[in-house]
């Protein structure tokens, strides 16, 4: 790539990174000024920023006791979905009767809405006896489909030369898909991990009623509490919505580096 | 195929079990769950009785709000194939080999993994009609007069809508095309570039059919992304105006939890259930079928 | 090709161990012993701000019945029902819950609360503790349901600033007069006249013009007059023209509490609680420039809170001990100072005097939640209230706003809510 031919796609990159970040640097600024955000005209910059209102976020609820839920919660869905759907993505890269069957049940089941399962989802988990538990706040989440079909998008690009010498050899499945796919697909892998902890750390609606006393709860219900002493001051609102940002984004950021391993590791691949 | 066959295809459904039994509990019982309900009356206090068609019968012949909020989920689900193409525009540019592409990518994901409630109260202050920084904006170019009132006007709430949606759901179709991407192998750039291809041909002949996955994943995702965006809309509109930016799922979870009618919102689930299943059929069909799978080459 | 694969197993490998076994620790430590004693649940509307007096509940809850284990529950009010309708789903519905505006009716109606005639029968002083007329507002088809807990209704506030600016000095009088004020304060970026529209808040507009929801006997819509279509007509003319502020109809509660402490609206209809929060966010509010009135002819909607027993409640003889407990005069007392209510019992009477001492203008504020009485409005005990608000105030919405002709969105709401009244 000659060195003169990049700026373009700086400048095209750098555009579109302003216009998504503008309002994410409001609520940043928002959160260390409490100014009200209808104060007109708007300013650009933060008048006598403080923390406080971070501060607060410590002091009016068990942030930490949220947290340390969030993380264990988000924990068990991520290691389940790395585990799930890696099993059935490969799984859907076989040849076997029933495929096609399979794989419209998945699209089908993605076209259902959470909002319309709570019901239900909720007597399920108490049948299990999973109500009020971490266990129980992962578990629907502990596959999604988007994330079976990034994983299956990535094995299918596998040469099969490689599968068929490594069934040769005599691997069993599993180690094929230990020692061949998933090796070669760490993209998928950053891929599900940074989704998977996306959709259980943000997840609110399901946390709201399999959850009923203070101790399990996880962030984002705590933000319901916490807005209860502040109501509407949106600097209050914003400084717990950066505080319960600021983890999937240091995952992201670790999770960049796969994608350049991926990259790099891509080069040597077959 | 000898192998396959010599092994047997046992191990699949073994693989195959600790999903769908996830799927299973928690996506197709509650979807049979909602259509038995979908024909009884019932509320959470007393006991069932048979109800029939009468739900269906009444939202296809008298409720005006099913048809409204059905229209705006089809207008909602264009805006997808757009998003596809700008977050492809983007992956392509994030993933070229130029200094500091970490950072871009960083910032143009953040605003994903942001909590819906956030992006609500920070999209409906830029929209605000007196004090928004888009009106600001616009004004201080000398482009309009005064403000539009966007989020109350029947006119621009859907399209607002549209567009903070599109901006927050924009990360997730770039993380899911930049997998895609990355599972091109290189060397079939490096040969086609030898071979004299330009950057577009390569793009064209390379690229983009080998991204049939991960773009018909995008697809689905984008019919889907009502769901997805519910709390983004229901934070910044409730689904107002007068049901300018109504979705069936917004109806949905106001019919069970606000009106307290869960049996007609499971008769609404059931109908939003077939109407979605109906387009994704569609699109399969449009990919190319097999869900847009693409066979590695040798 | 080695060091990124191995890097990835260990990561990999690292951290699903680490998961598998804290979620081992975690299902080894379960969710606690087994019961075994007595235990009643409490679910409250929004005020985590009070647990240490909840706590004082529980504590002295717990000096009369030992036996017996409290548990609180608080959610905010946009989660409030989705909590408590899956909770009765799933058969653990709190047994004693806080329910604010009309939600009560649907579970009334459907035979959700426990009947709390026959407990206020057994204790006659009890129904004089209680505020006859704000009890009244919680009988369906002749049977009690809920208690008073704390109690708002509307009222006009005024922006006396403006007034005097456009030379108006005493409370408007009539409709006319009202919107003639507000006509008269507009003024470039200055509104007449704003209303919270929330549940049936407006309704004292059409009050005020004679216009009956519904008949009598609840059976059939009344709205569809002439003398409705003329305030609609009006209110939409004046929303047009910018004397009444847009965000009455298209706020919620936050943009109108905003609007007005903004200090740029001259008259606003909302109920007691706003006054404490415009009071914090507006500046200008001190005792000379807010003014304090009843709407035109008087007419309020009521937006209180009550409390209930769930139907499916093991112990509803405790929960009722707890609600008498939670509004006897120790505790009226201290939640209508605390939080800046009145509790619809009479222990109102030493609250109001406590504010006339420490807070004037709340005081004056506070007075009018008892001022009134026989004029509120807005309180119809329909099953289907939900459905029959959404029914109408959506083409109301659709007609204030200029989408479409007042006489065409009232014949429309006509029959939408003729149709909800049929529905089985």
């Amino acid at each position: 790539m000659r060195p003169s031919r990049t700026w373009p796609i700086h400048l095209a990159l750098g555009v579109v990174a302003a216009v998504m970040l503008v309002p994410f640097y409001w609520v940043l600024k928002t959160s260390v000024t409490g100014e009200n955000i209808f104060a007109y005209p708007p300013s650009l910059w933060p008048r006598h920023p403080h923390l406080y209102y971070f501060v607060d976020v410590w002091y009016y609820i068990p942030f930490v006791r949220f947290l340390l839920n969030s993380v264990v919660v988000s924990a068990i869905v991520v290691a389940a979905n790395l585990a799930f759907n890696a099993l059935a993505a490969y799984a859907l890269t076989q040849p076997f009767a029933g495929k096609r069957g399979v794989i419209l049940v998945l699209l089908s089941s993605m076209m259902i809405p959470f909002q319309a399962t709570i019901v239900p989802a909720y007597l399920i988990t108490k049948d299990l006896g999973l109500l009020n538990s971490r266990l129980g706040l992962a578990l629907p989440l502990c596959s999604t489909i988007v994330n079976i079909f990034v994983f299956k998008g990535s094995f299918d690009a596998v040469p099969r030369s490689l599968i068929d010498a490594a069934r040769i050899d005599g691997l069993r499945e599993w180690q094929i898909l230990w020692h061949v796919m998933l090796p070669l697909s760490t993209s998928a892998v950053a891929t599900n991990v940074i989704l998977s902890f996306i959709w259980s750390w943000n997840n609110f609606l399901w946390p709201l009623i399999a959850i009923r006393g203070e101790e399990m709860q996880t962030l984002p219900l705590g933000l319901s509490t916490f807005l209860s002493y502040l109501e509407n001051t949106t600097g209050a609102l914003y400084a717990f919505c950066v505080l319960v940002l600021a983890p999937g984004i240091v995952l992201f950021l670790l999770e960049q580096k796969r994608f350049v391993e991926g990259l790099t590791s891509g080069a040597t691949k077959g | 195929m000898t192998y396959a066959r010599r092994r047997g295809s046992g191990f699949v459904w073994l693989f195959l079990a600790p999903s769908l039994l996830v799927f299973a509990l928690y996506r197709i019982i509650p979807l049979g769950w909602n259509a038995v309900l979908s024909v009884e009356r019932w509320s959470p206090f007393r006991p069932a009785s048979f109800a029939g068609l009468d739900h269906y019968e009444e939202m296809f012949f008298h409720d005006e709000v099913f048809w409204r909020s059905l229209w705006n989920t089809v207008v909602f689900m264009t805006s997808a194939p757009i998003a596809i193409a700008l977050a492809l525009g983007v992956a392509l540019l994030v993933n070229a080999p130029i200094r500091g592409r970490a950072l871009y990518r960083a910032a143009i994901f953040l605003s994903y993994p942001l909590m819906p409630v956030a992006v609500g109260i920070i999209w409906r202050w830029l929209y605000d009609e007196k004090v928004g920084l888009i009106n600001y904006g616009l004004i201080s170019a000398g482009l309009i007069s005064r403000g539009i009132p966007f989020l109350e006007s029947f006119e621009w709430a859907m399209l607002a809508v549209i567009v903070a949606a599109v901006w927050q759901i924009l990360g997730f179709f770039m993380v899911i095309l930049l997998a895609g991407l990355q599972s091109i192998p290189r060397e079939l750039h490096e040969a086609a570039a030898i071979d004299g291809a330009g950057r577009a041909q390569r793009i064209g002949r390379i690229t983009l059919p080998l991204l049939r996955p991960a773009i018909f994943l995008c697809l689905i995702i984008g019919i889907i992304n009502s769901f997805t965006s519910f709390d983004l809309i229901y934070v910044m509109t409730r689904g107002g105006p007068n049901y300018a930016t109504e979705l069936l799922i917004t109806y949905i979870y106001r019919a069970a939890f606000t009106l307290t009618r869960f049996d007609y919102a499971a008769a609404l689930t059931v109908v939003l259930f077939v109407f979605l299943l109906a387009l994704t059929w569609l699109a399969n069909r449009a990919s190319g079928g097999e869900a847009g799978a693409v066979e590695a080459a040798e | 090709m080695t060091s990124p694969a191995s890097l990835l197993q260990s990561k990999v490998w690292r951290r699903f161990g680490a998961a598998a076994s804290t979620t081992l620790i975690f299902l080894l430590a379960g969710t606690g012993p087994a019961e075994a004693q007595k235990k009643i649940s409490l679910l409250t509307w929004n005020i985590p701000v009070y647990k240490e007096k909840i706590d004082g509940w529980i504590a002295d809850f717990k000096q009369l019945h030992p036996d017996v284990q409290v548990e609180w529950l608080d959610k905010k009010g946009t989660e409030w029902a989705t909590f408590y309708q899956t909770q009765v789903v799933g058969g653990a519905a709190p047994d004693i819950i806080d329910v604010q505006g009309a939600l009560w009716l649907e579970y009334a109606a459907n035979g959700g609360l426990v009947d709390l005639t026959p407990y206020l029968a057994r204790e006659p002083q009890l129904r004089d503790w209680y505020n006859a007329k704000f009890l009244a507002t919680w009988v369906y088809e002749g049977k009690q349901y809920l208690v008073p807990f704390y109690i708002s209704k509307t009222l006009l506030f005024m922006n006396r600033t403006m007034m005097q600016e456009a030379g108006l000095t005493r409370p408007p009088k009539s409709f006319d007069e009202m919107l003639d004020y507000a006509r008269k304060m507009t003024k470039g970026e200055r509104s007449g006249f704003l209303t919270l529209n929330f549940d049936w808040l407006y309704w004292p507009l059409f009050a005020m013009n004679g216009v009956e929801l519904l008949t009598h006997d609840g059976k059939r819509a009344a709205f569809n007059t002439p003398a409705a279509v003329k305030t609609v007509e009006a209110l939409a003319k004046a929303t047009a023209d910018g004397v009444i502020n847009k965000v009455s109809w298209t706020g919620r509660w936050v943009e109108p509490n905003g609007a007005f402490s903004s200090g740029t609206v001259g008259l606003y209809q909302a109920h007691a609680p706003a006054f404490f929060y415009v009071r914090g966010a507006g500046k200008w509010v001190n005792r000379d420039t807010l003014g304090i009135a009843q709407m035109p002819g008087g007419f309020s909607t009521p937006n209180s809170h009550g409390l209930g027993i769930s139907k499916t409640s093991k112990y509803p003889d405790l929960a009722w001990e707890f609600i008498k407990l939670a509004t006897n005069e120790k505790w009226a007392y201290t939640f209508g100072t605390t939080l800046n209510n009145l509790t619809g019992t009479k222990a109102d009477t030493k609250i109001l005097e406590h504010f006339k001492k420490e807070d004037p203008l709340a005081a004056e504020v506070l007075n009018t939640q008892l001022e009134g009485l026989d004029k509120l409005v807005g309180v119809w005990p329909q099953a289907r209230d939900a459905q029959i608000k959404e029914a109408f105030y959506s083409e109301l919405q659709a007609a204030v706003l200029g989408r479409k002709k007042p006489a065409d969105a009232l014949a429309e709401a006509e029959r939408k809510v003729n149709r909800v009244l049929q529905q089985r």
